[in-house]
């Protein structure tokens, strides 16, 4: 158990800037989670930690201690790998006592330790197996009993469930949890996956073209993104264009007034996330503290769980509202006219732009 | 000091060692075998005279136009040979097709001089065949010259070819042949119009990899020239003349023919950058049943060609149990050649047995290093060895020997003995096979097993010990087995480098065909050809894919 803090980090390949100051604190016994597309830096910033690569700039230090300058072997950061990396030359036994070996502990030590882990992870039964004997998912408790048995100061885990199908994901991805918290092990996770990021973390960090955009709790991730970056990639959203017209601000479609007069940001979007919408037929009036946007309905999928409403405004904006089913939209043609309405408190105002930061 | 310590990390200092022992054994010579070809024998002055003489007067004008006849037509008669067989087992049920395949891996392995020899006793001036149709009262054109060179050449190459191009038709996306029939194109056009260019990447490889062999090799002209010289030949018999003096002429040779094999590289690279074909194998290609007079005629043709191909070998081997009375057969069977091997040459089986195990022991070491580097390690250096492991593929076994000897021979190194320089030769020579087939194994392994490795704490050279060489073990034994056939079968250099006491077998084989030892020449090659064999079968044993091993 260690606290992580990694200040003023940044890496080049070349002239590319893969990570770019990066400043994080993470306390002991946290789940962290690096989320971000592809290209990131997020993998690059995990790989930093375990001493695969090295940093032009910048510090990580873990329980106060630089670890600057030590060799990877030597940083005592267990990893869990994207493709398992199991050993596939020997047993799963053998798998898991490979980092205890490096550490010369004692033979007996290490089959209790090798025992008691493989209990943690549910694979008691499969000590002695080869690894191409096992599935997908169990190769992966291989590689999580592998990298916890050594009891590393930090775990770090490259998008560990990406290669596993649906199902096994979320099952797996309750159960490391369960693991980590009953270890109470510092955990640094990267993944892709915003559900993934926001089931599991108590802290999600949102990285964007090697800049973290947003280190928050899940929660304020989603109800309160900094910016339009982590606005549209955590969560489905809609943006809406805002005209000025004289001092005031309206949306273009609806031509409901919005925001104060005092925003002096030129150009500004209107966030509104879909589940937040909903459509009722026909032309209807706005209701209290709410806002209406007249539109034609385009199509509706019934998915079962709720119903998505994608429906075009007379200004020729696309808007997308999830809602519980409402037979009474289901049996509507299309090019019917709807109206969608929200709740002014739902709406958020970003500058335009990929990273536009948040308004009011 | 920690910025210190990371510059020097295991595999940066690895990545150094290699580099310095392929500058001191590979680049050194090279560029000494360069400089020597501008350097005047007589007044040591800087001089272009060697190149010139080379380029006016007949006797080498002649070798190089020889040389270029026989390399070109030895490449062309392979390709024939060659694509239709592969053509054949890849589309057609053939019966016995692994039995071919396996007949031209033989081919391709048996030492190259046999077969030179071989044909000398079936078609030479006193050979059982012209002996047997001079009995009928024809008269048929004997082996040595020109034709007989380039028919060695073709039926000691065209495995190249074929395995090369099979390969390739296998993995042919039958779409595009569907597509080319639906669009109306006969069998024949099919194949001209869409499978031939399809696979033509692959058969400018083989190609390719015949005509730099064929412009290499020395044994097969040396047995049969009888006056029709080509480069290798003039480059050994000049050294040879040359001894004791600068050996001016022998390098300049030698560089004429590093420049025909690189510039015929340059150019089939030049060709294949433009056809790059990527194929999904969505639809592999189905084998057609033939029928008739058509599947007669394919049988002959495949069994036939490698049966002809073999026949050497099979004459050798046949000889070696001929009864003999010093160099002449007395008729009958009997062991006498086999005693003579052993009371007259035994050294030379230790020896070739010692220096060939010796070299593939620095070459199994320095595939597993060299592969790492290449594979693993995206820097400068890597890209520099990687490109290194080409250059040996095209020296030419005179002329890296010429090098050996003008660089170690000299100067502060002017001790070293024989014993290491053939081994140091072998190894240098032989490496690139160790190598390739390491790198591929390599590739196949994840590298994230051996940051696994590192994570946990191994150091990285034990994760490479414990990881990385279990691993890639089949692909690193079946590299190690390639160097010691091609190793075991070195003659070229050999015969520039060797002393009394390192003479090896192929040496002895060449003398004593030379001397027209016919049976004592059989039965070292047939040791020779035993334990080629052998290696053959332990490759068989520990590789996925046969055919492309060899190659």
């Amino acid at each position: 158990m260690a606290s992580v803090e990694i200040a003023g980090l940044r890496k080049l390949y070349g002239d590319v800037v893969a990570l770019s100051d990066i400043n994080i604190s993470i306390p002991s016994g946290s789940f962290f989670t690096l989320l971000g597309p592809s290209g990131c830096g997020k993998t690059t910033l995990l790989r930093t930690i375990a001493g695969f690569h090295n940093q032009n700039a910048g510090r990580i230090s873990v329980d106060g201690h630089s670890i600057e300058g030590l060799p990877a072997h030597r940083r005592d950061v267990g990893m869990v790998f994207q493709d398992y990396a199991i050993f596939p030359h020997i047993s799963v036994r053998e798998n898991v006592a490979f980092g205890l070996k490096q550490r010369k502990i004692s033979a007996s030590e290490i089959t209790k330790r090798v025992n008691d882990v493989l209990d943690v992870v549910q694979l008691g039964a499969f000590a002695d197996r080869m690894p191409h004997e096992l599935s997908g998912g169990q190769q992966q408790r291989v590689g999580l009993a592998r990298a916890i048995v050594i009891r590393p100061k930090v775990l770090l885990m490259d998008e560990p469930l990406s290669n596993l199908d649906a199902r096994l994901r979320v099952d797996l991805r309750a159960e490391l949890r369960r693991i980590q918290r009953d270890l109470g092990i510092t955990t640094v996770y990267v993944t892709h996956d915003q559900e993934e990021a926001l089931a599991m973390s108590d802290t999600v960090c949102v990285m964007y073209e090697g800049v973290i955009q947003q280190a928050a709790s899940p929660l304020d991730i989603y109800l309160r993104p900094v910016n339009k970056f982590v606005a549209t990639f955590v969560g489905a959203n809609n943006f809406l264009a805002i005209n000025r017209s004289g001092s005031q601000l309206v949306l273009l479609s609806g031509g409901a007034k919005v925001l104060g007069s005092c925003v002096d940001a030129t150009d500004i979007v209107c966030a509104i996330r879909p589940e937040t919408i909903l459509a009722k037929p026909g032309s209807v009036a706005p209701v209290g503290d709410e806002i209406a946007i007249p539109a034609t309905l385009s199509n509706v999928s019934f998915v079962g769980r709720e119903m998505e409403v994608i429906a075009v405004t007379d200004q020729g904006e696309t808007l997308k509202s999830l809602a519980r089913p409402d037979p009474e939209i289901i049996g509507l043609s299309q090019n019917s006219s709807v109206t969608l309405c929200v709740n002014r408190s739902d709406l958020a105002f970003f500058e335009a732009g990929d990273a536009g930061g948040c308004i009011g | 000091m920690t910025s210190l310590l990371r510059r020097f990390d295991f595999w940066t200092v690895v990545t150094g060692a290699i580099l310095a022992v392929l500058v001191l054994l590979l680049l050194f010579p090279i560029v000494r075998v360069l400089m020597l070809s501008f350097v005047d024998a007589d007044t040591l002055d800087w001089t272009l005279g060697n190149y010139v003489e080379l380029f006016t007067r007949n006797y080498y004008l002649k070798g190089l136009k020889n040389t270029l006849f026989v390399g070109v037509l030895g490449t062309l008669g392979a390709c024939l040979l060659g694509i239709p067989l592969a053509f054949f087992t890849a589309r057609f049920h053939l019966w016995g097709r692994a039995w071919i395949s396996t007949l031209a891996i033989l081919v391709l392995v048996a030492p190259p001089f046999i077969g030179a020899y071989a044909w000398i006793m079936m078609l030479g001036s006193n050979g059982f065949i012209t002996n047997f149709f001079e009995g009928v009262g024809i008269d048929i054109p004997t082996v040595y010259g020109a034709h007989g060179i380039i028919l060695v050449f073709t039926l000691k190459f065209f495995p190249f070819v074929f395995l090369m191009t099979q390969t390739a038709l296998m993995a042919v996306n039958k779409s595009f042949e569907d597509a080319a029939e639906n669009l109306g194109c006969t069998p024949w056009q099919r194949f001209v119009k869409i499978t031939l260019p399809l696979v033509f990447p692959a058969i400018s490889t083989g190609a390719i990899i015949c005509f730099v062999l064929s412009i290499a090799d020395f044994g097969t002209p040396a047995i049969l020239g009888r006056g029709f010289r080509t480069l290798s030949t003039i480059a050994f018999a000049a050294y040879r003349s040359e001894l004791g003096g600068l050996p001016t002429m022998a390098v300049t040779v030698s560089m004429v023919m590093i420049v025909i094999s690189m510039l015929a590289l340059l150019a089939q690279r030049r060709i294949l950058s433009k056809r790059r074909y990527a194929s999904s194998l969505t639809n592999l290609p189905v084998k057609v049943k033939l029928t008739g007079w058509r599947n007669a005629a394919v049988h002959i043709f495949c069994h036939g060609v490698v049966l002809i191909a073999m026949s050497p070998t099979l004459v050798v081997v046949y000889t070696s149990f001929l009864k003999t009375k010093g160099p002449v057969f007395v008729g009958g069977f009997g062991l006498e050649s086999y005693g003579r091997i052993l009371r007259t040459a035994p050294e030379a089986i230790t020896n070739s047995f010692v220096f060939a195990t010796a070299a593939v022991v620095l070459i199994t070491m320095f595939s597993a290093l060299i592969s790492y580097v290449i594979v693993r390690r995206e820097t400068a250096a890597s890209g520099t060895i990687d490109f290194l492991m080409m250059v040996p593929y095209l020296i030419p076994g005179v002329v890296m020997a010429i090098g050996f000897v003008t660089t170690f021979r000299s100067g502060f190194m002017s001790g070293t003995s024989a014993v290491w320089l053939l081994i140091m030769l072998y190894f240098i020579r032989r490496l690139p096979y160790g190598v390739r087939s390491t790198t591929s194994s390599l590739r196949q392994i994840k590298p994230s097993l051996e940051e696994a490795a590192i994570n946990l704490g191994a150091p990285p050279l034990r994760a490479f010990l414990k990881v990385t060489i279990p691993l890639i073990l089949p692909g690193l034994i079946v590299g190690s087995l390639m160097g010691f056939i091609t190793a075991i079968n070195e003659l070229s250099g050999t015969l520039i480098l060797y002393d009394s006491g390192t003479i090896t077998m192929p040496v002895s084989i060449y003398l004593a065909v030379l001397d027209g030892e016919f049976g004592l020449a059989a039965a070292l090659s047939t040791v020779l050809l035993l334990c080629t064999g052998l290696c053959v079968y332990l490759v068989f044993r520990f590789t996925e894919n046969r055919d492309s091993a060899f190659l």
